[in-house]
């Protein structure tokens, strides 16, 4: 996985270069990512799969700033970030544009309503008004939930759930959306159709993808399939 | 304008959508709130017993006292120079001493104060002390009709002593009933015509009068010991017979007084007391004995203030200038100013400063307050200690208040990742504990505030219920008499900046306490590590 001479780091949404992590509790150590390259190219979909444990969620972390490399670096939009080194307050106010984030488990915020925590990350680039939110509208009832606006989230399932969080994640238009295992805690069927509103949505909005599955018939669903192993990233 | 994301996520999770309010916004608020009645209220009902006590003291002793800084420096000459400074309203002179009083084997040492009878009333309400300490009399078969009597009957045979004296001496000032025994006009009700007494001064002797009604202009007036008698027209409507007899006052009423009406009236000469002064001591010793000087009693007196000396005798200056052997000269004055000023205790001071500066510091002038010091400060060091006692109160409800935003932290601890993932900066997401803290504390201490207006509107209801509970019905009496709460003015925060500084200063010190409290949760929550935080259980 490496761009070729002709292709500038700037025409990569998001790449890394040499990422390394390791975890240590007490004496014994642990090196979870080995080296890390990976890029990714505007409206391109990555998928990663992986044994448990392998340092799929932790490189996701890694790509999102929210946690410290032991060394290489982050590029996002080909700026040059240094893994290593604490996020700087661009860097964090860039991330609710720059970036979506859909988890396993949902994280909804269980005081607001539905349409309220799609506006969310809307309130931290402190831009709510009735274009965003007409745009949520339009998320919802694309994830086919805009009947549930005003619920609040204790109220819905796990699959309308996280058609929320999908919203919730595309709401900003942001270049990349990192998805850890969207479908991990779904049946088999409401998984496929989440996973389609996911896949489909990122295609017509333009958005770059990372997707952790298990799933290896997700995994074929995007653009391009990668497995994490031995601390490195493979494509296949 | 866009509320900040903080702002706006800390009031949701207070008060979340789809519901009204959260149990815990609800705990904490009435929390806070009840904390900030009761402070405020507690505060509130001190100022106002202050309040009272302070317009009690500034009526007893005058507003200001003016003395000699030596004894040798006294001259009449200040008086002239204090009349023409225009915020003097009253200046009257007094002496002062110490007196023997006797009646019969009855003794008692009295503070003894000699005052102007012409200006006394001007720098000190006795009238009102009079009416404070007359008493009247019970019965069934006679009403007491003594009027109260006024500074006017002072002069140099008479005294007004204070109830603790008359009791010890066993003395009372004149007094008069009408007696409502059978076949004699008594009091009817309200619409007849009534012959009441309008004076009764303090030389009135002991008799029966009696009062006949003879024809539709004519009322005859006798007297049975002295056998005296005369003829009046009912038309001239009081009945004037000169010092020494009582003024009758005829009072016509809607039905018409009829021939052979007859009002009966019993007259009591009011007690003499022997008085003796240190200075007839000084001429005994040199063997020039001299009789007691006798006065007598001309009202009783009862001071609000109970620093006052209570046991006290007041007579004129030049009385008490006979007794301490002392010619034409006053131990102080008593000076009086507008109320205002005389509340103005700033500036009072500076005033009676400059007064001190007119004599070159021969005089000192001492104010209200000042002459009362001890007691204000023992009043502010109670209202001190009642504010230390109360603010671990507040600090009890801060600690609740950090921990239930703590455990909410906890709780909300995969979120506060998440938000962070979303874009949120750390510090904000602190934020938004510390700004429920301060929701709580601001929304606590309007309600408190309401609830003590609420209370000190309600306080008489509230005063009387809880004193019936305790004491029963009978209790209030006996309650009320030390504690006068149903009197007690307590000032709403519009209408005096005292109460307004209580209210505010507990306010804001509810809202600073709860947002200090916000401040460890949120100290907490913005040092998560976002990655740790979303991977949490
Ligand atoms: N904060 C941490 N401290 C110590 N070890 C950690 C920490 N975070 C992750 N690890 C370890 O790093 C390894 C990788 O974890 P990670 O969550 O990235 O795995 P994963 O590939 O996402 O697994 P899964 O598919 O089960 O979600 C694990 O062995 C985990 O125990
Ligand atoms: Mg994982």
């Amino acid at each position: 996985m490496h761009y070729g001479v002709s292709e500038s780091k700037e025409s990569f949404v998001l790449l890394t270069e040499g990422l390394r992590k390791s975890f240590s509790f007490g004496n014994s150590k642990i090196e979870v990512l080995h080296s890390v390259d990976l890029t990714l190219k505007k409206s391109e979909s990555l998928s990663i799969r992986g044994d448990s444990g392998c340092g799929k969620s932790t490189l996701l972390n890694l790509l999102a700033r929210l946690e410290l490399a032991d060394s290489g670096s982050v590029y996002w939009e080909g700026k040059k970030l240094n893994a290593s080194e604490k996020p700087s307050t661009h860097e964090i106010s860039k991330r609710a544009s720059f970036l979506g984030v859909i988890y396993q488990s949902y994280y909804l915020i269980p005081e607001l309503t539905v349409l309220e925590n799609v506006l969310l990350p809307n309130r931290f680039l402190d831009r709510v008004d009735s274009t965003q939110r007409q745009r949520a509208m339009d998320l919802l009832e694309k994830m086919g939930v805009l009947d549930k606006q005003n619920q609040i989230p204790g109220k819905l399932s796990g699959g309308e759930r996280q058609r929320v969080a999908i919203a919730r994640a595309m709401i900003n238009y942001p270049e990349v959306i990192l998805a850890d295992e969207p479908t991990g805690n779904l049946d088999e069927r409401t998984g496929g159709e989440v996973m389609d509103l996911l896949l489909q949505s990122c295609v017509e909005e333009e958005t770059s993808l990372i997707l952790v599955t298990h799933n290896p018939k997700f995994a074929r669903a995007t653009s391009r399939s990668s497995v994490l192993q031995d601390g490195t990233l493979n494509e296949v | 304008m866009k509320l900040p994301w903080p702002l706006y996520l800390a009031w949701k999770q207070l008060f979340p959508s789809q519901r009204k309010i959260s149990f815990f916004s609800l705990l904490a608020i009435v929390g806070v709130a009840l904390g900030v009645n009761v402070m405020i209220v507690v505060i509130a009902f001190m100022q106002g017993f202050q309040e009272k006590f302070k317009s009690d003291i500034i009526d007893a002793q005058g507003h200001a006292r003016m003395i000699p800084v030596n004894p040798q420096g006294r001259s009449m000459d200040v008086l002239s120079s204090l009349g023409e400074k225009d915020e003097i309203i009253g200046i009257s002179s007094y002496v002062q001493g110490q007196l023997l009083l006797q009646n019969r084997d009855y003794n008692s040492i009295p503070f003894a104060i000699g005052l102007e009878p012409d200006s006394c009333s001007e720098v000190l309400p006795l009238n009102e002390f009079l009416k404070q300490g007359h008493s009247v009399m019970d019965s069934h078969d006679a009403v007491d009709l003594t009027p109260s009597p006024t500074t006017d009957a002072l002069e140099d045979e008479v005294v007004f002593i204070s109830l603790e004296v008359a009791n010890r001496l066993g003395v009372r000032p004149a007094a008069i009933l009408q007696l409502l025994d059978e076949n004699k006009t008594g009091l009817m009700d309200g619409e007849d015509g009534r012959i009441e007494v309008r004076r009764l001064d303090p030389f009135i002797s002991s008799g029966e009068w009696i009062l006949e009604i003879l024809g539709s202009n004519r009322i005859m007036i006798r007297e049975v010991i002295s056998n005296f008698e005369t003829v009046r027209k009912i038309r001239d409507g009081v009945i004037d017979l000169g010092y020494g007899n009582p003024v009758f006052e005829i009072k016509k009423g809607s039905k018409p007084f009829l021939p052979g009406m007859i009002f009966r009236y019993q007259c009591f000469r009011s007690s003499t007391i022997e008085v003796y002064s240190p200075s007839m001591i000084e001429k005994a010793k040199s063997d020039e004995m001299s009789p007691p000087y006798e006065v007598r009693v001309g009202g009783i007196i009862e001071v609000p203030w109970q620093g006052f000396h209570s046991e006290v005798v007041l007579g004129t200056a030049r009385f008490m200038q006979v007794m301490k052997n002392q010619r034409d000269s006053a131990d102080g004055y008593y000076l009086k100013f507008s109320d205002e000023l005389a509340r103005d205790e700033v500036k009072l001071a500076s005033i009676c400063k400059q007064l001190e500066g007119i004599w070159s510091d021969n005089w000192v002038v001492i104010p209200w307050f000042v002459e009362n010091a001890w007691f204000f400060e023992l009043l502010q060091f109670e209202e001190y200690l009642m504010i230390l006692i109360m603010i671990p109160i507040g600090l009890v409800a801060a600690f609740a208040i950090a921990i239930a935003l703590m455990t909410s932290v906890m709780r909300k601890i995969r979120e506060i990742g998440l938000l962070v993932a979303m874009g949120a900066g750390q510090i904000s997401v602190g934020f938004i504990f510390c700004l429920q803290g301060l929701i709580i504390g601001t929304l606590g201490a309007f309600l408190g505030c309401g609830l003590a207006i609420v209370f000190i509107h309600y306080r008489d209801q509230l005063m009387s219920f809880i004193v019936e509970q305790i004491a029963g019905e009978d209790g209030q009496v006996g309650v009320s008499q030390f504690y006068d709460f149903y009197s007690l003015k307590v000032n709403y925060p519009w209408e005096s900046p005292a109460s307004l500084i209580n209210f505010l200063s507990f306010a804001t010190f509810a809202i600073m306490v709860s947002t200090v409290a916000g401040l460890l949760p949120a100290w907490r929550a913005a040092r998560l590590n976002p990655a740790d935080a979303l991977r949490s259980e």
